[in-house]
């Protein structure tokens, strides 16, 4: 037990780190542009008869720094804001603070991708199973290369065929927003069915893109399971195959702990592009709407979300694989 | 009069050498169907990229008489909002994405077999710290980086944006040489190699370096897809400047110009860059299958 809480505090520690990484990251971006933000904001203020005291002010509030501060300063200014949860106001939501933004965007990317990651994870396991039984048959072999395939097509092809199949050529799904806007948002049916038939696509598109991470890593490992001396034994005992199948998938699913955290990433990475085919308004959209609109505060705010998430699901993967896998622990 | 004879016979060995890898090398890709296609296909794709610029020269045609037309005999795949040719732009976009693709696979390869190699050779306090490095480039949301970035800087010549895309995507690379180093150097041979006192410089590039290109190789050709995925995906979301007509830049007029998602009149103007896309990805996905074999003898023998 000592080792994995050892681990745990290392993942911990590093993820502290790279959020930190990101954090200072930000802040020097937006230092180093062009006719700093902040410094234009003041401008205009000033040129709106704002008393510069005033408009000083007003611009902390935003970026949580003034650019009339030395350098350090505004660091640990815009540092200690941060650790208090403060990561400013919104310029484009007009005086809206920012964590409040990202709070309202959050569960439309946390909903579908978790949605697409189980069913990726129930699709991509079993084929990997079967591929790796069958893998000497063509259909084995054809269930591989599905694999290999879509674990290799950008994830903006995938969203922009199945949006262009399904909503334009065939007109079975609905496309952009999370609902049908006509609609009352509340726990009623015709809602709830509206914001599922609009999830669909989203969903399928994140499940295809981790699909085939999953049916790889499985046909692999249950490739190399096959080849175990218990295996053999079961068989010669006469364990009936369903049962055996049980022993083989069970350590078999081990290795792929390492894929979860993986496709975690991949998925909130791939958010920007997908939730902006999709127009679905999550954390990537949000990213990328921050940027069109130069709206820096938000900007930071959303890659820094997206990194914490990404460190949160490497975790979470560390912590799974240590409680299922008892040869770890020690 | 001997120094010709002595060149004659030094450069009468190499050539047979390579000429049985090559026989080889055409056994292994002839022997299943979907090999050969996949080498087609990324013959197809270079050969576009090279000949493409000379193929169509001078400026996009532009005819506001047939805007959005459908396939004909004059427009093979039909035409886009300003009645341009879309297999002229198909054809001429593919040297920047190609381009851009390889030149960012091969900066990563030289980053991560650098950073590999030394972490998994030396060990101890230089593997802690590259490996640190590598786990950050690993989970560093690569996308959204490259889109941060981009209010900054515009990176959009292809030397820059295949500087920026090789910088967030070595991490794979590195640990993929590490791992190989770290068995390799157990092995007899490097034993050997240490014990007679070799130059550890020696070692890395004569001994351990010709042992690990192939991986390197197959990373390379994988890497190339999700290079063409981003650089694609940075022009289609319209985040860097659009300095030529490329396969994103397509993408991007289709889908929020165009309109191609209400009306099936885009078809072939939206379709065109997806399918070169995909195709692209086959091509890579069967050909790799023929490396694999290539390099991994165990493998060549089973089947």
């Amino acid at each position: 037990m000592k080792g994995l809480t050892r681990r745990l505090l290392v993942r911990l520690g590093t993820g502290l780190v790279m959020v930190w990484v990101v954090a200072t990251f930000t802040f020097f971006l937006v230092h180093a542009l062009p006719g700093n933000p902040g410094d234009a904001q003041y401008e205009q203020y000033l040129t709106q008869g704002m008393a510069p005291e005033t408009a000083r002010a007003k611009v902390a509030v935003i970026y949580g720094f003034t650019s009339h501060e030395p350098l350090l300063q505004q660091y640990t200014s815009y540092m200690w804001q941060l650790l208090q949860g403060n990561l400013g106001v919104s310029i484009s939501y007009t005086g809206e603070p920012v964590v409040q933004v990202i709070r309202a965007a959050l569960p439309w990317t946390l909903f579908p991708v978790l949605t697409g990651l189980v069913v990726s994870f129930l699709v991509g396991v079993t084929a990997g199973v079967v591929a790796a039984v069958r893998r000497s048959s063509r259909w084995g072999g054809l269930l591989s290369l599905s694999g290999s395939l879509v674990a290799g097509v950008p994830s903006f092809v995938l969203a922009l065929l199945l949006a262009f199949l399904f909503h334009t050529l065939w007109q079975i799904l609905p496309f952009g927003d999370t609902s049908d806007v006509t609609l009352e948002p509340g726990f009623n049916g015709p809602y709830i069915a509206s914001v599922i038939s609009h999830a669909v696509l989203p969903v399928a598109t994140y499940a295809l893109l981790s699909y085939g991470g999953w049916l790889l890593a499985m046909k692999s490992s249950v490739v190399s399971v096959l080849g175990d001396d218990f295996i053999l034994a079961s068989e010669l005992r006469g364990i009936t195959p369903l049962t055996r199948m049980r022993y083989i998938a069970r350590n078999a699913i081990l290795p792929l702990f390492t894929v979860l955290a993986l496709s975690l990433g991949f998925m909130f990475g791939g958010s920007v592009l997908i939730e902006d085919i999709f127009d679905y308004p999550g954390l990537g959209n949000l990213l990328l709407k921050s940027i069109g609109a130069r709206d820096y505060p938000l900007m930071g705010g959303a890659f820094l979300l997206i990194t914490v998430a990404i460190v949160l699901a490497n975790i979470l993967a560390e912590l799974l694989y240590s409680v299922i896998d008892p040869r770890v622990r020690r | 009069m001997t120094a010709p004879t002595l060149g004659a016979a030094t450069a009468a060995v190499p050539p047979r050498r390579r000429s049985t890898s090559w026989t080889a090398a055409r056994r292994v890709v002839l022997r299943k169907p979907g090999r050969v296609i996949g080498l087609g296909i990324l013959v197809f794709f270079a050969l576009m990229a090279i000949l493409g610029p000379y193929l169509y020269p001078g400026q996009l045609a532009v005819d506001p008489e047939s805007i959005y037309a459908p396939p004909s005999g004059a427009h093979w795949l039909g035409t886009d909002f300003a009645g341009s040719d879309v297999l002229q732009e198909i054809v001429v976009g593919a040297r920047y994405v190609l381009l851009t693709a390889s030149l960012s696979a091969l900066f990563t390869a030289v980053v991560g077999t650098g950073v590999g190699l030394v972490a998994g050779y030396h060990r101890g306090l230089a593997d802690s710290v590259l490996m640190r490095a590598t786990d950050f480039i690993l989970t560093i949301p690569a996308f959204p980086l490259l889109i941060v970035l981009s209010t900054v800087w515009s990176f959009a010549n292809p030397l820059e944006m295949s500087l920026v895309l090789g910088l967030t995507g070595w991490g794979g690379v590195a640990r993929a040489v590490r791992s190989q180093t770290l068995s390799l150097r157990e092995r007899g041979f490097l034993e050997a190699a240490r014990g007679l006192g070799l130059p550890t410089r020696h070692i890395i590039v004569k001994e351990l370096l010709p042992n690990i290109a192939p991986y390197v190789a197959m990373q390379l050709l994988l890497s190339v897809i999700g290079f063409i995925g981003a650089e694609v995906g940075l022009f289609f979301l319209g985040v860097v400047p659009f300095s030529s007509s490329n396969w994103g830049v397509m993408l991007n007029q289709a889908v929020f110009a165009g309109g191609a998602m209400n009306s099936p009149e885009a078809l072939g103007y939206l379709l065109a860059p997806l399918v070169c896309i995909l195709l692209l990805t086959l091509g890579v996905v069967l050909f790799l299958d023929a490396v694999d074999e290539l390099f991994n003898p165990r493998l060549r023998e089973r089947s």
